[in-house]
């Protein structure tokens, strides 16, 4: 029984704090909101038996890729950016088709992924258990995600850097520098 | 134990805040949350079959999802930097140098 109000009381703080992502107009307001909201999914994952994902949850996601955010939200200053309320057709139709989508999510799930009761037995999903499942089966993959991630620090990288022009001026000004022709 | 149903129930309320979320809003970093929320969605249906099926393998594709979304996010923030860089905005709507 205790399981069931954990269950709801955290699903509930889920789905509140989504909703605060998506309505606010503020993005810091948001990206902490989201924050609270992996928590709780967190407390889902537990409840689901995979302790180590909770923890993977709270630090991959809660703990860096929401720090990211709230480091670029901080970097652009867009506390304070409002949000012309400009095509109102398109707004109406985003909003009914995706309650439309959501009814009928939730309509073909209770209709057809009704299960019987769980097989016997404990899952164990441990980090023991994930470490030998990784590094047999899945070892391909995993080393695939380590050049991924490389790819993905380049990409960002290249990205986010100033462009050529500005990066040339920025060059010369150093070139201008007081000392500069001490060396 | 809680029927696994509930969980799918949760995570299609989930994804559907999220398809709310970039349907409707212009803030790139919102809609970027708004996907990363959908991704969380599609981790918990992983999850809740997992634990159905007694079955690892749905724990490894919710570990590769989330390498990949620390990938995504991070080239996609570079992305919205960038953009802000030339426009001075991060509108998505204002982000229509490939439009015909």
């Amino acid at each position: 029984m205790v399981e069931f109000a954990i269950f709801f009381l955290f699903a509930a703080i889920a789905v509140i704090f989504a909703l605060v992502v998506v309505l606010h107009r503020n993005p810091v307001v948001g990206a902490l909101s989201l924050v609270a909201s992996f928590f709780a999914l967190a407390v889902m994952y537990v409840l689901l038996d995979a302790p180590f994902l909770a923890a993977l949850q709270v630090i991959v996601y809660a703990g860096a890729i929401m720090v990211l955010f709230l480091f670029v939200i901080m970097l652009l200053n867009l506390q304070h950016v409002a949000e012309p309320n400009t095509r109102p057709i398109q707004q109406f139709l985003g909003y009914t088709g995706a309650a439309a989508f959501g009814i009928g999510l939730i309509y073909f799930i209770l209709k057809y992924a009704v299960f019987t009761a769980l097989p016997e037995g404990p899952f164990i999903a441990d980090a023991r258990a994930i470490g030998f499942r990784m590094f047999e089966a899945y070892i391909f993959p995993f080393e695939m995600v380590s050049i991924l991630l490389l790819a993905a620090i380049v990409g960002a990288l290249t990205l986010s850097g100033r462009a050529v022009g500005h990066r040339a001026s920025v060059g010369t000004e150093l070139d201008k520098a007081p000392g500069a022709e001490a060396r | 134990m809680i029927p696994t149903h509930w969980f799918l129930i949760l995570s299609a309320i989930l994804f559907t805040i999220g398809v709310v979320g970039v349907l409707t809003r212009k803030n790139g970093i919102t809609i970027f949350m708004s996907i990363e929320l959908m991704v969380n969605a599609v981790n918990l249906t992983f999850l809740a079959y997992a634990r159905q099926m007694h079955d690892l393998h749905g724990l490894m594709f919710v570990f590769f999802i989330m390498a990949i979304a620390a990938a995504e996010a991070a080239v996609g923030l570079a992305i919205f930097i960038s953009l802000y860089h030339h426009r001075d905005t991060i509108d998505v709507d204002e982000a229509n140098l490939m439009h015909w």
